[in-house]
């Protein structure tokens, strides 16, 4: 039964591997509700410092689609903020306020002035600050000359959680227009990333392909179309979950079998008896079946909460890949892989009871109770 | 920016009057086999390159205008191969490999590097170079190419874990599979061990002979898992390069690796045949009878 257990149990890890990055990573872009989002051509959101020029003429444009709603233009950046004699740095995003998808306020209030900056909790920690306090920032960094290309002191406003946040990532939120002050000439009327929501009931893709049209410095990405090119960098683990998945099954169904085999050899005299009081050979099939189903079954059950125990383990150790958004789960538990998990651990309940059934059901009657007679 | 630029900055114009000097006169770049295959392109090829895809994209448009100052009409001069490089697997770049100084002309960039990279002489001190470098150094750092390996190698530490973590759960669910199998094969023989504990055999004599069969078992089926094993590695390395575009090995079949999976496999199994067998002799013989 432990046997069965521990095959349940990879097989549902595995069931959740298969579908669970792509069903999170699908979560956490619909969360805020912005449909598209739109990166420098050839690149995906923040994967280079390539920025997008022209926010106003960009924006300008979008608006002339009634299908668009809102549009959330993001800048990124590196600050730097001196603590004691030491500098603490970290990431930024110069964001509108009024329509940013990308951090949620725990505590306090949104960067509503051009002074005004919140953070999340691991760069406040860094800072051994607290919301109210008074920050001097600097962004810009030019290692040839070790200036800065624009200094400004800023009030802790909120504390926020960044969505796409990883973890222990310093990082913080103003607004644009003050980012790209700071950051002086070159970053004025750009931005990192724009995203996009679109009208209830329209098309995405449609307003997707209207866009890279309309604006050829951009490329255009869907929740489809991000969900299909992370599924493509990170096929290996689906693969391997469909391989390990299947070895799983496998093992677990050869397991049913030699266990219902050995049952019925052991009781090859009772079978034998039944069949000769006039018992069908489909009602005796029909009982050992049920018994490797039985079996499967209850491996399957135990095999649920070891299954979710190691999902938990192995889920920490991917999570420390480098720059994984927090919110990203690999094993994402949903019902509807554990029934298929069991769904298929019945199947192949059925299937490993089956031959031992029919051979049990084929044994020839005198011989076998003559045999039983003499043992 | 790096040396390479990406596919997006690319154009080929056959019809627009080159804005630069005559073909005679062009400079080369080398383009990688999957930006060959996916443009359609050989050496010979001219093309135009730029970093600005407004330029591209209006040059490409319906006015045809000729790139602008940014952009460089270039030859392919040759299409090379990627290297076994495990952070480039999965990210679908296209990579160019142009001369320094047309690539800092075309970006804009002006006369700035990325890094640098320094070859040393075989009784070099790196220590001490590094220090001498450092100590003048203005706006940048040297480091050894090992140290910046290590920090840049945290991905493929993630997935080492998950492999080894992976490795360790199956290795514990086959031992238990193990276990279940030989015990349940075992008590299958239960009366044919009875009997010759009945006719004088001692306890010794059949636990040594099941751990003899057992043993035996583990062995074969050593031989066949190395096999089966070595197969698998072939496939998913054949089967992944052919997806990936790469000469990367993902899978690397060693001789430590199959001593450790066959030391194992015998542990395993005499381990499985002795409590197996324990289990049986313990009981009394006539009871193993079922009487």
């Amino acid at each position: 039964m432990l046997g069965v257990a521990i095959a349940a149990a990879m097989l549902l890890d595995m069931v959740m591997l298969a579908t669970g990055m792509r069903e999170s990573f699908r979560r956490l872009l619909v969360s805020r509700g912005f449909e598209l989002r739109l990166a420098p051509k050839g690149t995906l959101p923040f994967d280079t410092d390539a920025t997008i020029p022209g926010v106003a003429a960009i924006t300008s444009i979008m608006r002339s689609n009634p299908d668009i709603r809102e549009i959330s233009p993001v800048l990124g950046a590196s600050i730097h903020i001196p603590v004691g004699n030491r500098d603490v740095s970290g990431s930024v995003l110069g964001v509108d306020p009024s329509v940013q998808g990308d951090y949620e306020l725990l505590s306090g209030r949104d960067p509503l002035s051009a002074d005004a900056i919140v953070v999340n909790d691991y760069l406040l920690q860094q800072l051994g600050a607290r919301v109210g306090d008074t920050l001097s920032v600097a962004t810009g960094y030019d290692p040839q000359t070790r200036t800065y290309s624009g200094r400004r002191t800023l009030v802790i406003t909120g504390r926020v959680r960044f969505i796409y946040g990883a973890n222990e990532q310093s990082s913080a939120a103003m607004r644009r227009e003050t980012l790209e002050a700071m950051r002086g000439g070159d970053m004025r009327d750009r931005a990192s990333l724009f995203m996009v929501r679109v009208r209830e009931g329209a098309d995405a893709e449609r307003v997707r392909d209207w866009i890279e049209t309309q604006i050829p410095n951009v490329t255009a990405i869907s929740i489809a179309t991000a969900i299909a090119q992370v599924d493509a960098r990170l096929s290996y683990f689906r693969q391997l979950a469909v391989i390990l998945g299947a070895v799983s099954l496998f093992v677990g169904f050869l397991l049913v079998t030699t266990l219902v085999t050995v049952s019925v050899n052991e009781r090859a005299g009772e079978i034998a008896v039944m069949r000769a009081i006039g018992v069908s050979k489909a009602h005796v099939v029909q009982q050992i079946v049920l018994e490797g189903v039985a079996i499967s079954f209850a491996g399957a059950v135990l095999g649920l909460g070891l299954g979710l125990v190691t999902a938990r383990y192995l889920n920490t150790i991917l999570s420390a890949f480098p720059g994984l958004p927090m919110a990203i789960d690999f094993f994402l538990f949903q019902p509807k892989a554990a029934w298929s998990a069991l769904a298929l651990l019945i199947v192949s309940g059925i299937g490993a009871g089956v031959y031992p059934a029919w051979r049990a059901a084929s044994l020839p009657i005198a011989e076998s109770l003559r045999r039983e007679a003499i043992a | 920016m790096l040396v390479f630029v990406l596919a997006s900055s690319l154009l080929l114009q056959g019809t627009s009057p080159p804005p630069q000097a005559p073909p005679g006169r062009l400079r080369t770049i080398a383009i990688d086999e999957a930006f060959a295959a996916r443009a359609n392109l050989k050496p010979g090829d001219t093309v135009t390159v730029s970093s600005r895809a407004d330029t591209v994209a209006s040059a490409r448009g319906a006015g045809g205008r000729a790139p602008g100052p940014d952009a460089e009409r270039v030859i392919i001069g040759a299409i090379v191969r990627r290297g076994a490089d495990p952070s480039e697997v999965a990210r679908g770049d296209l990579r160019v490999r142009m001369h320094l100084d047309q690539l800092q002309h075309v970006s804009g960039y002006g006369d700035r590097v990325d890094r640098f990279a320094i070859a040393t002489g075989p009784s070099t001190d790196i220590d001490g170079t590094i220090e001498r470098i450092n100590r003048p150094a203005f706006g940048f750092k040297a480091y050894r190419s090992r140290d910046i390996a290590v920090e840049t190698s945290r991905t493929f530490q993630v997935v080492s874990r998950f492999h080894r973590a992976i490795g360790v759960i199956t290795i514990v669910a086959s031992s238990v599979f193990l276990l279940c199998i030989m015990v349940l094969k075992v008590e299958e023989r239960r009366r044919d061990i009875a009997a010759l504990r009945l006719m004088g055999i001692s306890r010794s004599s059949v636990v040594r002979s099941i751990i003899i069969e057992s043993a035996l078992v583990a062995v074969l089926g050593s031989l066949l898992g190395v096999v089966l094993g070595w197969a698998a590695s072939l496939l998913v390395n054949s089967h992944y390069q052919a997806v990936y575009s790469t000469p990367l090995e993902f899978s690397i079949v060693t001789t430590p690796v199959v001593a450790f999976a066959v030391s194992l496999s015998l542990l395993l199994g005499i381990g499985a045949g002795l409590l197996a067998s324990l289990r049986l002799v313990r009981t009394p013989p006539l009871e193993l009878f079922g009487r």
